[in-house]
């Protein structure tokens, strides 16, 4: 369960919101608060006003993956390798349990090949799927994602999601502008000017944006 | 006007891109897998890198921009009129544009990320080089936004306009067709009869030639109307 209440943070107001749902979607056009709903949800920020809790706990006791829109802000260290083995490092993991880890991050998002490569010498999604691995090595409770699909290809997306859905996170969190990717959703939030405008099942939020463009395409071939 | 590739050659570490083909006036689309190769070709067509093989040739190109993937690599100057400034544009007019009158004043790293892209968009068309090259340029926009880009994309009745992109809702009418896969340039043709043969085409336009449509370019209203027609 996430669970916000009386929140207030920059351009946020998120009176009351209860979510039970897995795989959440958060959908709304540039600059109406998904990213900041995301830092909090994370314990990246503190709200100023209002709480958090995600398991009941507030967001910087839980294990939470995050993965970014641009990586090259959020990745660390030089080598692929060091990048994905730095969160069971600081969290003191024995070596040979992080190097097993780092394999089989790198084995399920499908960069084996690139574990011993510079980072900044990687194309744009080849970052992204690093900061994936990243993100899933130590089993994160919550698994952010930060329209983590804007540089991705139809193959590498559709890998994204398959590692997703198989990942062990209780919540996913996942901002997209892509609406075909939010369609496969358990729950969408649609943000507007710091609110959540509309909330519920993919068919009962796209039903009310059926007018704009926050619609999925394939919905309106289908029709 | 039109550029030339001839039996290019480029390698770095184990990758290789290769290919041949020929863009005229007109907006090319230039899609395929992450880390086939699009960014390394923009970066070869736009001259920052040289070829290792093989020639890339202009002819009546006078002007050439590059818009970079990632907005941020662009920003040189502190604040936002100041980065217009330095792409030799006059900030009024680039920021109306941009619907960023009232964030002149700003670090250009306030901005969201939707926000610095489209500062970048407006740059870009306002400089309205004979060769745009726009890398990813739909990334981080809404599709409101995106919408807007592809307008302005439309809007260029001069010019050569090569997009790499692998957006999947929201496109541009194009005149032709190219696919990277592994390193390989392939161009595909001329729409609409290169649109069977890309293997890339995103999941609506798919759906309407599984159906027997043939649209018209590529994008979803085109889907839409080549199924009316086969619907009857």
């Amino acid at each position: 369960m996430i669970r916000i209440t009386g929140l207030s943070h920059r351009i946020l107001d998120i009176p009351d919101l209860a979510l039970d749902a897995r795989h959440i979607a958060v959908i709304g056009p540039n600059g109406s608060g998904k990213t900041t709903l995301l830092s909090v949800c994370s314990g990246i920020e503190e709200p100023d006003e209002g709480t958090v809790r995600l398991l009941g706990r507030p967001p910087s006791a839980v294990k939470v993956g995050w993965v970014g829109e641009f990586p090259d802000r959020t990745l660390l260290f030089s080598r692929a390798y060091d990048e994905i083995a730095s969160t069971p490092r600081f969290r003191h993991r024995p070596c040979r349990e992080t190097d097993e880890r780092v394999r089989a991050a790198a084995e399920r998002v499908g960069i084996p090949h690139l574990l011993e490569r510079t980072v900044t010498a990687l194309s744009g999604g080849e970052k992204a799927l690093v900061a994936l691995a990243a993100a899933c090595v130590d089993d994160p409770d919550v698994l952010v994602l930060d329209e983590a699909d804007s540089h991705l290809d139809a193959g590498t997306a559709e890998r994204l999601r398959a590692v997703v859905e198989a990942s062990t996170a209780a919540h996913v969190l996942w901002c997209t502008q892509s609406m075909d990717t939010a369609a496969g959703a358990d729950y969408l939030l649609f943000m507007e000017g710091g609110a959540v405008r509309h909330h519920g099942t993919p068919e009962e939020v796209f039903a009310r944006l059926e007018e704009t463009c926050f619609y999925p395409t394939l919905w309106r071939v289908r029709q | 006007m039109r550029v030339e590739v001839e039996d290019l050659r480029f390698s770095r570490g184990p990758f290789t891109l290769r290919g041949s083909g020929t863009f005229n006036a007109g907006v090319h689309l230039v899609s395929g897998p992450v880390g086939s190769g699009k960014s390394t070709l923009a970066l070869l067509l736009a001259g920052l890198l040289r070829p290792g093989g093989g020639a890339i040739r202009r002819d009546g190109v006078s002007s050439a921009l590059l818009l970079l993937q990632f907005p941020e690599h662009h920003v040189t100057s502190p604040t936002v009129a100041e980065e217009v400034r330095s792409w030799g544009l006059a900030p009024d007019d680039v920021l109306a544009r941009a619907n960023l009158s009232a964030r002149a004043n700003d670090d250009p790293f306030h901005l969201s990320r939707g926000e610095l892209k489209r500062l970048t968009l407006a740059c870009t068309f306002m400089r309205n080089p004979d060769l745009l090259m726009l890398d990813e340029p739909f990334s981080s926009l809404d599709c409101t936004a995106k919408r807007k880009v592809c307008r302005m994309i439309e809007e260029r009745d001069a010019g050569i306009t090569i997009i790499f992109s692998h957006e999947r809702a929201v496109l541009p009418r194009v005149d032709a067709l190219w696919e990277i896969e592994a390193g390989t340039l392939t161009p595909l043709g001329h729409v609409p009869d290169a649109i069977p043969r890309w293997r890339h085409a995103p999941p609506y336009l798919r759906y309407a030639l599984d159906r027997g449509a043939r649209p018209e370019n590529i994008r979803l209203t085109d889907a839409r109307e080549a199924l009316c027609r086969t619907r009857g």
